[in-house]
């Protein structure tokens, strides 16, 4: 087929062109702040749609890790006998966390895909959708802080200026979360099998990291799994993290500034890590919805 | 560049077929090799060249799957070029698909918010807006419920109102005009021609040339992802009537 002729006046030059061949985008950075209020509505849309039609609306956040904690604290503390005071409180302050990440995680890995219908359509940076994922499950984590100090404050547990950290660590929680999430929903746009990997790694990952158990608690063995599963939670980035909300929580102290430091490098690196991947493949998510 | 120009050089727009597509790890390790051998490409769009000045109206006809659609979503940045340039310089207003961005189960109000975000509005921005939307959309006390409740006619005039209020450089219109009844389509079409008197780019697909005709004078013709003509909208008619009798060759592979 022939090329088309150009019969109308008002062509531009071809010096346009030249200038047309810079890239005219602003940066991927810029353009998500530009978004950041987007972001801001996909969270409270992900709330008002989440709870919408339940009675109990955004109880649920605070139930929910209440119940699994009610289910956690009986086996532990009458089947299995674990000798520890307030145990509940021990195992609230790791679950919590956990839950943020994990159900951050899970959720957010779809993001893109559950919202293609967007992406399809209208310019925006991709990254709002894991993002907004993120944010609401944050808001979730704040507020499941309520039944944690009424908990508390019914068992006694005493409450230090320690817990001034908590700030801190829902910030350095939520940059970690954001980085492997954004890795994984790209991911997941490629191979959806990505899912229910991280689901089967995920059941794993809740035993290989110190959320129900502490690292301190680990006797010692002289087998060889014993010290992989040393050197294991040694990298696991979990190890560094859960601690900045159980510290403060249950031991009334301030993190160990090594631990935080660690914490706050895996943070920041999955969150670099994280974006760039995901920046970089987003071009290429429209051809693999 | 200035605002609302619009140049595409030697745009292409190629798909690899897989066949079935691959969205397994399993699938995507057996079929490495092949993949790389046969990496067969559906161009839906290819060698497209284009200017469009600032403030002129365009108008894309072609059948069926001949690539309109994909070269507004490239122009709107939706879909990144696999060759060639193409860059639009403004702000672009997409109404590709009316109320693309609406969630079911949110309320109009709250769909007008999450819209003007997408689209990159702030919400004191919207503020502004919203009653001058809600008044083009004629929707009154719907605003307040589920637009899942709302007949396709509300559906559209929402949307439409929201995408004619985010002051582009650069309109670009999918068939919308379609959709509602026919006195809100005369009232779209309105808006379109104020657009139209106050500078701003048009680009616009249709199958209608009566509509085409009051509101572009330029058109191109697209067939089968190349560009087959570019002129004077009458003219384009024309061409396009004409491939349409031809035989139609098959979509464009290449290896």
């Amino acid at each position: 087929m022939e090329a088309a002729q150009r019969t109308h006046p008002d062509t531009v030059p071809e010096a346009a062109l030249a200038t047309a061949g810079a890239p005219v985008r602003p940066s991927r950075m810029a353009e998500l702040w530009r978004f950041r209020q987007l972001v801001a509505l996909l969270v409270v849309r992900e709330l008002k749609v989440r709870y919408k039609r339940s009675v109990l609306g955004l109880l649920w956040t605070m139930l929910n890790p209440l119940l699994l904690m009610v289910v956690y604290a009986v086996v532990f503390t009458t089947i299995l006998r674990a000798a520890q005071p307030n145990f509940s409180i021990f195992l609230l302050a790791g679950l919590l966390p956990w839950l943020y990440f994990s159900t951050a995680l899970m959720q957010g890995l779809m993001s893109v895909l559950v919202n293609q219908e967007l992406v399809r359509k209208i310019r925006l940076p991709h990254a709002v959708f894991p993002l907004s994922v993120v944010g609401s499950n944050l808001v979730n984590f704040t507020l499941s802080f309520i039944p944690l100090f009424v908990i508390m404050a019914t068992l006694r547990q005493p409450f230090t200026l320690a817990l001034l950290f908590l700030p801190v660590a829902a910030v350095v929680l939520t940059i970690f979360c954001a980085g492997v999430t954004l890795l994984f929903a790209t991911a997941t746009v490629f191979f959806r099998d990505v899912r229910h990997l991280t689901e089967v790694l995920l059941q794993m990952l809740l035993y290989l990291s110190p959320v129900l158990y502490d690292v301190t608690q680990l006797g010692e063995h002289r087998t060889w799994w014993f010290r992989l599963f040393r050197v294991e939670l040694q990298v696991n980035p979990l190890s560094w993290l859960v601690p900045l909300v159980r510290d403060p929580v249950y031991y009334g102290r301030f993190p160990p500034l090594s631990t935080v430091a660690v914490a706050l490098l895996w943070a920041a690196g999955a969150l670099v890590v994280g974006f760039a991947v995901f920046t970089r493949l987003e071009p290429r998510h429209i051809h693999h919805l | 560049m200035r605002d609302g120009q619009i140049v595409l050089s030697d745009v292409g727009i190629g798909y690899r077929i897989y066949r079935e597509k691959v969205s397994t790890l399993k699938e995507a390790v057996a079929n490495r090799f092949r993949h790389l051998r046969t990496a067969e490409r559906f161009w839906a769009l290819r060698h497209v060249s284009l200017q469009i000045a600032p403030g002129e109206a365009i108008a894309l006809v072609g059948h069926n799957g001949s690539g309109k659609s994909t070269l507004l979503k490239t122009i709107a940045g939706v879909l990144e070029p696999s060759e060639g340039v193409v860059a639009a310089q403004g702000r672009i207003s997409p109404m590709i698909e009316l109320g693309a961005g609406f969630d079911a189960e949110l309320s109009g109000r709250d769909n007008i918010y999450l819209n003007g975000a997408l689209l990159g509005f702030s919400r004191k921005q919207m503020d502004r807006k919203f009653q001058r939307i809600v008044d083009f959309s004629e929707l009154g006390d719907f605003i307040d419920l589920p637009v899942k409740n709302y007949s396709s006619g509300m559906y559209a005039r929402l949307g439409f109102a929201i995408a004619q209020d985010v002051d582009p450089d650069i309109l670009i219109v999918d068939e919308v005009l379609a959709v509602g009844d026919e006195r809100f389509q005369e009232k779209c079409k309105q808006r379109i021609q104020e657009f139209r008197a106050s500078g701003i780019t048009f680009v616009f697909v249709s199958h209608n040339l009566q509509t085409a005709r009051e509101l572009c004078p330029r058109a191109a013709v697209l067939h089968h992802g190349r560009l087959a003509f570019d002129g004077p909208t009458d003219a384009a008619w024309e061409r396009y009537r004409e491939l349409e009798r031809g035989p139609a060759p098959g979509p464009v592979f290449q290896a």
